[in-house]
C-alpha cells in the first residue's frame, strides 16, 4: 500500500521504520516520558510502548507549550521517533518536529490513524510525500 | 518566503552559528505555515526551561539579545532558593538545580530581565499598542494582544526563543489584522454582580469553554474594572477554551466599541452570560466550607502589589493555623516592593511563603505529602491544579477573603 501526504518539513530526509499509532491526540508533554522513550497515557493500550526510532502516527496534538523542549530531552536521551505523520498538525508538533530535526508530513488523502496499524512498515520519501506501507 | 538582505546572511551564519540556527527554525517553520515573511519584533518573553545544550548552541556567538526579554516564571512550583521551605523533596530539588543553573549563566551572559513573571508588563516589559512581539505564557500572550494590543501568536517554546534570538516573528496568525476581531460578543445579564475575584474568573472561565474557538468582545464591563479584576476575567479565558483575543469594550486598545471590536462586521454570535450560568462554573469547584484545607495558593496569574496588600490586611496579628499552607506566587521584584511596605514581613510572620515560580503548574514538583485539599481565588489555578493532579488533590475556589479564612487565621502570641 502506499498514501501521499504533504511534507511540512523533511527534517534529514528519507526515513523508514515501524509505526504507532495512536487514534486520540498526542502530546510530548503528559503522554511521554522524555527519559525512556516510552508512552506515559496512563490505561491507553500503547502505554510502555517505545517510541525510540518509531514513526508517529496521529490525528493531531493536544499542544503544550514546552513540548518542543521534552521532545529535545528525548533526542539527547537517544528515544526521540524517527518521524511524524499527522492527519492535521499543529503548530506545537511542527516545533517538536524542526527542534530534534525530524520528517513531518500531514494532509493526508486519507484518515492514516484508521489505514495504518501499530508495527506497519514504512518508508518515506522527504521529497515527494509519498509512503510505502508494508505489514 | 521573503527575506531580506540581513536576514538572508543570518541563514547563511554570516553572524554566527547560534544565528543561523535559530533563523533557520523560524524560515523552515514560516514555509510549512505559509508565511509571507518575518517581521521585526520589539519585545520577547521567553520560557526559562530551555535544555541547557540546546540554548548553548542557540546562543553560541550572540553577545546581546536585540530587543527587551523578560523570563516567564519557572514552569513548577519548585523554586531554587525556597524549596525547604515550601516542603519539596530535596532529591526532586538536586536534580533541577544542576540545570538551573547553567542556565543561569546564559540568560545573565546575554541579557534576558530575568524578572521571573508571567505578568512582563509590569517588570518593564511593556511594548506599545500594534507593536509585534513574542511572548510565551497563556496568561501573557491573551494579556499582551487584548489588553496591550500588541500582536503576538501563541507559539511554543523553540519558535519563541529562535523569535528573541533574532529579534524576528513570523507573519502569520494574529500579527495580521484581519484575524484579531472579535466574533462573539459577550454580553451580562441584568441580574450579574461582578464583585470579587473569582466572580470576575467565574466570566471568563466560562465564556471560554462557551465559546471554544475565535476571538470575543466583552460588552458591559465596569470602566472602574482594576487590573487585578481584568486579569482574573481574562487570564481563563485562554484556559477553558481556545479564545485569542479578548477585547473589552472601552478598555482594551483594539475595542473603543463593540463595532471597532468586530471590525464592522456582524458577530458570528451573541453570548448573554446569567447569573446562573456563574453560580454553575463556580460550582466545578464547588467551595465546601465544612472541608478542610491544606494548602491555599494565590497568584495565578501572579499577585500584584495591590493584592499582596488586600492580603497583608487581612493576616496582620494572625497566624496560620498548623499544618496549613499559605504560598503566593509573584516576582521577586514585586516582592521587593511588597517587603519595602511592610506587607511581606506581615505576610511572613503569618506564615505565608512567596516564591516567584508558576502556581498553576506545580504538579511539575511534588506537592508537600499532606496536602489532599488545595483552595485557590483563581480559575485558571484551579483548572491547571485539578487537571495536572489527576484527581489526587481536591481543589475549591472561592473568594480571596475566603481562601484566608479557610487557613483558620488564628491571634498571633503578643510579643
Amino acid at each position: 500500500m502506499q498514501i501521499t501526504g504533504r511534507v511540512l518539513d523533511r527534517g534529514q530526509g528519507r526515513v523508514e521504520g515501524e509505526a504507532v499509532v495512536f487514534e486520540v491526540p498526542f502530546s510530548f508533554i503528559g503522554d511521554f516520558d522524555p527519559a525512556s522513550g516510552k508512552v506515559s497515557m496512563s490505561g491507553h493500550p500503547l502505554f510502555g510502548r517505545s517510541l525510540k526510532d518509531k514513526i508517529l502516527v496521529i490525528p493531531t496534538s493536544r499542544g503544550g507549550t514546552i513540548a518542543p523542549y521534552i521532545a529535545y530531552y528525548a533526542k539527547k536521551n537517544k528515544v526521540s521517533p524517527a518521524a511524524i505523520l499527522c492527519n492535521i498538525a499543529d503548530t506545537i508538533t511542527l516545533e517538536c518536529a524542526l527542534t530534534i530535526d525530524i520528517p513531518i508530513l500531514d494532509n493526508f488523502t486519507e484518515d492514516i490513524t484508521k489505514v495504518l496499524l501499530t508495527g506497519d512498515k514504512l518508508e518515506i520519501n522527504t521529497d515527494t510525500g509519498l509512503v510505502e506501507v508494508s505489514r | 518566503m521573503y527575506l531580506t538582505k540581513y536576514e538572508q546572511e543570518m541563514a547563511q551564519g554570516k553572524y554566527g552559528p547560534g544565528l543561523q540556527k535559530a533563523i533557520n527554525i523560524l524560515i523552515r517553520y514560516g514555509k510549512a505555515c505559509g508565511a509571507e515573511r518575518l517581521v521585526e519584533i520589539t519585545s520577547a518573553h521567553v520560557m526559562p526551561k530551555e535544555p541547557p545544550e540546546l540554548l548553548s548552541q542557540f546562543t553560541e556567538g550572540i553577545e546581546e539579545l536585540p530587543v527587551t526579554t523578560t523570563t516567564h516564571p519557572l514552569m513548577s512550583a519548585f523554586n531554587p532558593e525556597k524549596w525547604e521551605a515550601m516542603g519539596i523533596p530535596a532529591d526532586f530539588a538536586a536534580a533541577e538545580l544542576a540545570e538551573h543553573e547553567e542556565r543561569q549563566k546564559i540568560h545573565g551572559d546575554l541579557g534576558f530581565i530575568k524578572c521571573y513573571s508571567c505578568l512582563p508588563m509590569h517588570l518593564g516589559n511593556l511594548p506599545q499598542k500594534g507593536d509585534y512581539i513574542s511572548w510565551i505564557g497563556s496568561c501573557a500572550q491573551i494579556l499582551g494582544n487584548s489588553l496591550i494590543g500588541a500582536k503576538t501568536n501563541k507559539d511554543g517554546t523553540i519558535v519563541n526563543l529562535c523569535s528573541a534570538l533574532t529579534g524576528r516573528a513570523l507573519y502569520h496568525g494574529l500579527l495580521l489584522d484581519e484575524n484579531r476581531y472579535a466574533k462573539v460578543v459577550i454580553k451580562l445579564a441584568e441580574d450579574i454582580r461582578l464583585e470579587t475575584d473569582d466572580d470576575y474568573g467565574a466570566l471568563g472561565y466560562y465564556v471560554g469553554g462557551h465559546v471554544i474557538i475565535g476571538n470575543v468582545v466583552f460588552d458591559g464591563i465596569p470602566k472602574s474594572a482594576t487590573f487585578d479584576q481584568l486579569k482574573y476575567l481574562i487570564a481563563p479565558v485562554a484556559t477553558s477554551g481556545s479564545v485569542h483575543i479578548c477585547h473589552v469594550t472601552g478598555i482594551t486598545p483594539e475595542a473603543p466599541t463593540v463595532e471597532a471590536a468586530l471590525g464592522g462586521k456582524e458577530p458570528e454570535d451573541i453570548v448573554i452570560v446569567t447569573r446562573q450560568d456563574l453560580e454553575k462554573t463556580k460550582n466545578i469547584f464547588r467551595y465546601d466550607p465544612d472541608q478542610p484545607v491544606d494548602l491555599v495558593i494565590i497568584g495565578c496569574p501572579h499577585v500584584t502589589v495591590q493584592e499582596a496588600r488586600r492580603i497583608a490586611k487581612i493576616l496582620k496579628d494572625k497566624k496560620i493555623a498548623e499544618g496549613k499552607r499559605l504560598w503566593l506566587g509573584l516576582s521577586d521584584a514585586t516582592c521587593t516592593i511588597v517587603r519595602a511596605m511592610g506587607d511581606a514581613g506581615i505576610i511572613e510572620e503569618a506564615g505565608g511563603v512567596f516564591s516567584n515560580t508558576c502556581q498553576a503548574t506545580i504538579p511539575d514538583s511534588p506537592l508537600p505529602e499532606n496536602v489532599q485539599v488545595v483552595m485557590t481565588n483563581s480559575f485558571k489555578g484551579a483548572h491547571y491544579i485539578n487537571s495536572l493532579q489527576q484527581g489526587k488533590v481536591r481543589v475549591m475556589i472561592s473568594s480571596l477573603e475566603e481562601c484566608l479564612k479557610a487557613l483558620n487565621l488564628q491571634e498571633a502570641q503578643v510579643k
